[in-house]
């Protein structure tokens, strides 16, 4: 339950930090852990612009090193912009 | 998505070295963006401020998507409040455009005066994410099944999959149209001719990878003018390929 979560960071830190020993090990994660993981990584998430709303303009490289903008993205119709965790672990 | 004139980027804290490793890796060919020091992911207002910043995944965002319009105003926005579930690309091209991926099954029952045909918005998933489906059905001339609300000793029409490999489902019809029977007096909510509902199908993680197929129950009563026929429950069968799930733990050196 989400009133299980540590209110503070060190707190959520030794949730994750014993989640992650599990999953390095190979060993299972008990039910129980992968909630409290779960909950602690989104305690109170924010999910930015909403629709309607207008996106802030942004250039980044790309796999190449080549900088992009959401301009030089963007189709005829428009754009699927997909944040995610990470593509390394 | 491209097909419907949509560009595709991807954001994450990772390195463009990392980010063109893995392109490489699993035949990306859509541009990964490489937010070192998080700050697009700030400016966007989904930086996971859960993790402390001695931990690896400090600075990675809440995992959010957005279908977003040539002028940069948010058409939609997709976000699973569980950072192991995402919605596929093929879901929100399903959604906006009926897109349904080549190759994806579709399968058509007929009972009656009705001929449903039913399909997933792809053929390969990932556990834990979310597809989409369809259910068109279609009725001979002078024949209807029922919306909501349907009056007492009636049955309306529903799609439901079997909660096995599904953690949430949802299915929206269009709207019925109100029909005077006078047998009964009053107005009742039906559907004539063809017809189509949307529904999304989130997949429970984990699932065991491989072939498997999403069964379920078609449920609905079609009536004539003149004849009213039992209820009927019709099961259906989906086929879905689950592909392997890529863990740090597993992963390649």
């Amino acid at each position: 339950m989400a009133n299980d979560v540590p209110r503070d960071l060190e707190g959520k830190a030794a949730i994750m930090r014993e989640f992650g020993r599990l999953r390095a090990a190979g060993l299972p994660v008990p039910a129980e852990l992968q909630e409290k993981h779960v909950n602690a990584t989104n305690d109170g998430f924010t999910t930015g612009p909403e629709p309607g709303e207008r996106i802030p303009d942004f250039s980044l490289p790309d796999q190449e090193g080549i900088s992009r903008s959401a301009a030089n993205l963007t189709g005829r119709n428009g754009l699927l912009l997909v944040f995610y965790r990470s593509a390394d672990w | 998505m491209e097909k419907n004139g949509f560009g595709i980027a991807a954001v994450s804290y990772d390195s463009h070295e990392t980010l063109r490793d893995f392109a490489r890796q699993h035949g990306i060919r859509f541009p990964l963006l490489s937010d070192r020091e998080s700050t697009v992911i700030r400016s966007f207002g989904i930086l996971n401020a859960n993790i402390a910043p001695m931990l690896r995944a400090h600075g990675v965002p809440h995992p959010v998507q957005y279908l977003v319009a040539p002028d940069g105003l948010v058409i939609r926005k997709y976000f699973v409040p569980n950072y192991q579930h995402r919605v596929t690309a093929s879901a929100v091209a399903f959604r906006e455009f009926g897109a349904v991926s080549e190759g994806a099954a579709t399968v058509t029952l007929r009972s009656g005066a009705l001929t449903l045909t039913m399909g997933l918005s792809a053929e390969r998933a990932f556990a834990g994410q979310e597809i989409g489906f369809f259910a068109r059905f279609t009725l001979e001339t002078g024949w209807h099944v029922y919306g909501t609300p349907v009056p007492d000793g009636y049955t309306a029409t529903s799609v439901i999959f079997d909660g096995t490999a599904i953690a949430r489902q949802s299915f929206e019809l269009p709207a019925a149209t109100p029909a005077r029977m006078d047998f009964l007096k009053d107005f009742v909510p039906v559907y004539t001719g063809t017809f189509q509902g949307i529904g999304s199908l989130l997949l429970r993680f984990p699932l065991d990878e491989g072939t498997t197929v999403l069964s379920g129950m078609v449920r609905f009563q079609q009536c004539s003018d003149s004849v009213c026929e039992p209820p009927e429950t019709i099961p259906f069968e989906l086929p879905l390929t689950l592909a392997p799930f890529m863990d740090a733990t597993r992963k390649k050196s």
